[in-house]
């Protein structure tokens, strides 16, 4: 700054800015931003977590079905594989962004998009048969629970499976500009996020209900 | 802002990948396998295997949250890191103070379905809680 700090601010004559701009780290300021969005994004699932842990007692069922009858852990294991080997892909892709290779990302990601839409037909499939015989989310307020959070992790499998298109299609055709590395950066951060998510999911939903 | 350096990619941030996704993999996996067998075989009484899979569920958040959120206390990431430590005590305030509500309203309204669920106890807990009223 032009002032030194002995001297008096006259506002009429000293620069108050920095006339040749700042040079921020643009891609670390963008990163730590929506990190602090996906945290938030986190307390979302606290909340949804705490309505199922106190709507997962046995009269919340209202006499319908149970977790017993709704959660198949061996099944939604296979889910776990599917979104944990997305999550490694799309690791594969930043180690190959860290090359500066354009292929390596684009197949990384590409790998994690089919687990990504695997894992929302298996979701769907289960869900579907759920429906199917009776246990859908107004039939309880356990059930209500249940599937908001399935819903609600299952919506962000959508959100990431279009995000990944989304930079496949800028990966090939804008290369690696600043723009598209802080897009891919933060994409790492919300899928790599749903690994932790599903954790949690996995455990407390469709193990811990199993234990009476 | 951002300007067109074409060497984004040499940010330290997207040098931060390494074969720790691999570990992360793994880990979960076996892990979560784990805790799979031990309740589908019932290996353990109730509350042990409730610790159990906590247990295992923590350890996986961690190597994860090292691993795959690279959440350390390096120049590039300690303002993540310490973002999420910011963020643990309203989690824990959140499941807490909804467990804390509900427990006290159960206990004071769902009186009625429990004794529909264990009609045993209804005869002797009737008189108990009809001068209340």
């Amino acid at each position: 700054m032009s002032t030194s700090a002995s001297k008096a601010v006259d506002i009429k004559t000293d620069t108050l800015w920095c006339p040749t701009g700042h040079s921020h780290d643009g891609i670390a300021t963008k990163t730590l931003g929506f990190w602090l969005y996906m945290l938030s994004d986190a307390m979302i699932f606290t909340t949804l977590f705490a309505a199922y842990m106190v709507l997962s007692h046995a009269f919340n069922a209202a006499g319908g079905p149970t977790i017993t009858d709704v959660a198949h852990p061996v099944y939604a294991y296979g889910e776990t594989a599917l979104i944990f080997s997305s999550v490694l892909s799309y690791g594969f892709a930043m180690m190959a962004l860290k090359r500066g290779s354009r292929k390596g990302v684009i197949v990384g990601i590409s790998i994690a998009l089919l687990l990504g839409i695997a894992f929302l037909c298996a979701d769907g499939h289960e869900t579907a048969l759920l429906f199917s015989q009776g246990a859908d989310p107004e039939r309880s307020g356990f059930l209500s629970a249940f599937f908001s959070l399935v819903f609600y992790h299952g919506l962000h499998v959508v959100v990431g499976v279009f995000w990944m298109l989304v930079m496949i299609v800028q990966v090939a055709s804008m290369g690696f500009t600043d723009k598209v590395v802080y897009r891919l950066l933060n994409l790492r951060l919300f899928w790599h996020f749903q690994a932790v998510i599903w954790v949690f999911m996995y455990t407390f939903l469709y193990l811990r209900g199993l234990i009476a | 802002m951002t300007h067109p350096t074409h060497k984004a990619f040499k940010h330290p941030e997207v040098q931060l990948a390494n074969m720790g996704y691999v570990v992360a993999y793994v880990v979960s996996m076996v892990l979560m396998g784990l805790s799979l067998i031990l309740v589908k075989d019932h290996m353990l009484s109730s509350m042990r295997l409730a610790e159990a899979i906590l247990l295992s569920a923590a350890v996986v958040v961690i190597v994860q949250g090292v691993f795959l959120l690279h959440m350390n206390l390096s120049h590039t990431q300690i303002w993540h890191t310490f973002a999420l430590v910011l963020f643990i005590p309203l989690f824990v305030l959140a499941i807490g103070l909804t467990a804390w509500m509900f427990h006290g309203l159960y206990k004071r309204t769902m009186i009625v379905p429990i004794m529909k669920a264990m009609p045993a106890v209804q005869g002797s807990m009737a008189p108990v809680i009809a001068p209340k009223r």
